[in-house]
């Protein structure tokens, strides 16, 4: 008998399918009758689901569907479903790249496919020469995010590890794209010291002092002595668990002792004490720390730790002494010896992300850090300005303009938030009508078609092109071309200041709209530009880090960027 | 790791001496081999013939010194579709050939050419539609039009980019 598809044992048409893209499954069902039951097996469509797919809504509820006995859930309807917003979703992201206008009403269709969008957007960021910089910034999860800090701004309960785990999802590099997974992570700490401390029959105050001795002798909490202290991965809660060496500052370290504290029957909580986050732990009612029953007149005392520094119980006395050191009167004393309210918390690790990216700014050489530092500075205003109280509309105030512009310039899909979130907190305000309308132009702008500069008639001698890298002959800076007028399209006050006429070609020459890598804008006259051929790895960081407004991706053969601006210039 | 040669008789009643250490890719081998112990007898191979079990013991020979697999974890195996070279070139035989060189690593208990083979053929089948893939294996059609018109309905998401 000759051998052939048809004549091979379930079992391994059904490996075969495994190491086969679903379409083939699909493709196979359709040849013969004999393959119907292999292509429908619903464990080869739980594994197509879990091979494909990490984020799945929450409406899937997954984690019980994947309990369930494989055959009680209909798997291969519901990859199909995920299969076809995948497909939705790639559609959409090409229709944006492929035009600049109407990319808000499309980027509203994305974000209404809820969480089941989020590996198709995580796929597109990560194209392999350079970053799909649109998707990118979509891929963050600012969407999920800021309607969890609302809540805890409305008073709602929500957990610490949530509420800091909100920073995580603004920044592509930590992964996380559920704040089930941080709480995951969180969960398995908390097994392997359950794990390690079975029999251990500990009074609160020994148990509190274990956890810290734990975490610190395991590497989970602190930092190592040789890194930088305002490194910016330190502050986030996702990161910490993540990598390696878990290094975390110590709000970080304190939220992660307190959850493997609560989680083995401590009151602990943070505990607000300024320039450094301890821990609070309190004694169950009616008992000490150490588990003896207190009388009707002795008054229950807290302890103190510092899990970021280990084990040791910190001294009230001594708190109370650098906080009168401070200058601070006995009741903001016990205010900051109290527990802190999750929003605070929140809102202190907001302010240390703002001060590490200043710090680094300030350094850029001392810090390469994987984390994206405008993500990072985006994810700490949302969180400022959410999250101070009402009592300090200056505070807001002061915020307000940095954060629209870091979201006019990086994040317009978030024009919902925006208008959902903060023109609320500026009710009664001269800013609001400010904002009401900064976001209505926006939605204007965006539907306007763009002019079209094609490279016929007068535009036919212009020299470069829209993608390339060149260096200011004069100022040395490295810069991409975005944009090009035939000749200098400035008006005539700006071409007086900057002494146009000066130049050897004077204004009637072709001038150039770059991005330069200090980020800022600029308009080039032709005899100016010196055009370069760097690899990769030779441009600026500031550069390529911004070029995906305008670029698609960097390519390493020809050394160009990839225009994503055709639209508008559709022959460069 | 065991030394010495063994012999094996296949289906076709061919007599094969190779290395044990070659013969213990075959997890059934191997365990024959413990349980019995090495009575010097050819050990009878009922369902492959010469010319697949020569293929077979050339591909053994090829991964004698494979690390053993601790963990034939579906994750670890599956995460790519790659074939090495040599077991490309290897593979490239006709279609009869490739089935019996599945069936008898599957039937020989040898995880990792019964992998390969799986692979080979998912290469085949992949991107093709089902007319394709009717072709390239000659399947006869033995869907009624009504039938065939629903199957197609059922997976059209499939054709959907």
């Amino acid at each position: 008998m000759v051998q052939s598809l048809i004549h091979i044992p379930d079992e391994i048409l059904s490996s075969i399918l495994r190491d086969s893209p679903p379409q083939t499954c699909a493709a196979l069902e359709q040849t013969h009758s004999r393959f119907r039951n292999v292509t429908n097996e619903p464990l080869l469509w739980r594994y197509y689901c879990e091979s494909h797919y990490r984020f799945w809504d929450r409406q899937h509820d997954m984690s019980h569907k994947l309990k369930c006995p494989v055959s009680s859930v209909d798997w291969k309807t519901l990859f199909v479903s995920k299969y076809q917003v995948d497909c939705s979703v790639t559609r959409l992201l090409g229709s944006i790249l492929a035009s600049q206008t109407g990319r808000i009403e499309k980027f509203r269709s994305v974000i209404d496919l809820g969480y089941d969008a989020k590996d198709t957007l995580l796929r597109h960021s990560l194209v392999a020469s350079g970053d799909d910089h649109l998707a990118r910034r979509w891929a963050t999860d600012s969407v999920i995010a800021v309607p969890e800090w609302a809540k805890l701004r409305r008073g709602e309960p929500v957990s610490l590890d949530r509420a800091l785990g909100c920073f995580d999802l603004f920044i592509p590099e930590s992964g996380y794209g559920d704040l089930n997974d941080i709480r995951g992570s969180l969960a398995r700490i908390l097994d392997r010291f359950v794990a390690d401390n079975l029999d251990l029959h500990l009074t609160p105050r020994q148990k509190a002092l274990a956890i810290a001795s734990w975490l610190g002798s395991n590497g989970l909490t602190g930092i190592d002595p040789e890194r930088e202290y305002h490194h910016l991965e330190h502050n986030f809660l996702g990161l910490a668990l993540k990598n390696i060496e878990h290094n975390s500052l110590p709000l970080i370290s304190a939220a992660i002792y307190c959850f493997v504290a609560q989680g083995v029957g401590l009151n602990a909580h943070p505990c607000g004490f300024p320039f450094h986050v301890h821990v609070i732990v309190t004694p169950a009612a009616g008992f000490d720390m150490d588990g003896r029953p207190l009388s009707n007149m002795d008054q229950a005392q807290p302890m103190y730790l510092d899990p970021f520094r280990g084990a040791r119980e910190t001294s009230v006395s001594d708190l109370r002494n650098q906080l009168s050191f401070l200058g601070m009167s006995n009741s903001d004393q016990s205010a900051a010896l109290g527990e802190s309210l999750t929003s605070s918390i929140v809102l202190r690790c907001g302010k240390n992300i703002l001060n590490s990216v200043r710090i680094a700014s300030q350094s850029p050489n001392l810090y390469s850090t994987s984390v994206d530092a405008v993500s990072a500075r985006y994810a700490a205003l949302w969180s400022v300005m959410l999250l101070s109280s009402d009592s300090r509309p200056m505070d807001l105030r002061h915020q307000l303009p940095w954060l629209m512009e870091l979201f006019a310039t990086d994040f317009p899909s978030d024009v919902f938030l925006i208008e959902q979130y903060i023109a609320p907190l500026f009710h009664g305000l001269f800013e609001h009508e400010h904002i009401l309308e900064s976001l209505h132009v926006m939605r204007a702008v965006d539907e306007i078609p763009k002019q079209i500069h094609t490279r016929t008639g007068t535009n036919a001698n212009i020299r470069y092109t829209v993608g390339q890298v060149f260096r200011h002959r004069r100022y040395q800076y490295m810069a991409i071309i975005t944009g090009w007028d035939s000749e200098c399209g400035a008006g005539e006050q700006w071409m007086m200041r900057m002494g146009i006429d000066r130049l050897q070609a004077g204004r009637h020459q072709s001038f150039y709209h770059v991005l330069v890598e200090d980020r800022s804008v600029r308009y080039v006259a032709e005899e100016n530009i010196e055009p370069i051929k760097p690899s990769l790895a030779e441009l600026p960081r500031g550069l390529t880090a911004i070029a995906g407004k305008h670029f698609k991706r960097w390519d390493e053969m020809r050394k160009v960027f990839i225009s994503n601006v055709k639209d508008e210039y559709p022959d460069d | 790791m065991s030394t010495g040669t063994i012999t094996l008789t296949s289906s076709d009643e061919v007599d094969i001496t190779l290395d044990r250490a070659v013969a213990e890719r075959s997890v059934l081998i191997k365990n024959m081999l413990e349980d019995l112990g090495d009575s010097g007898e050819a050990i009878p191979i009922p369902n492959v013939n010469e010319a697949v079990l020569k293929k077979v013991i050339a591909w053994c020979e090829q991964h004698k010194n494979d690390p053993a697999s601790a963990n034939d974890d579906d994750d670890n195996r599956r995460k790519t579709t790659d074939i090495d070279e040599w077991d490309q070139k290897f593979m490239q035989v006709d279609q009869e050939m490739l089935f019996e060189i599945i069936l008898a690593a599957n039937y020989l208990d040898i995880k990792a050419l019964l992998d390969v083979g799986c692979k080979t053929v998912a290469n085949m089948i992949k991107g093709k539609s089902p007319e394709e893939i009717r072709k390239t294996f000659n399947i006869q059609n033995d869907f009624t039009p009504e039938e065939e018109d629903q199957i197609r309905r059922e997976n059209e998401w499939a054709e959907d980019r």
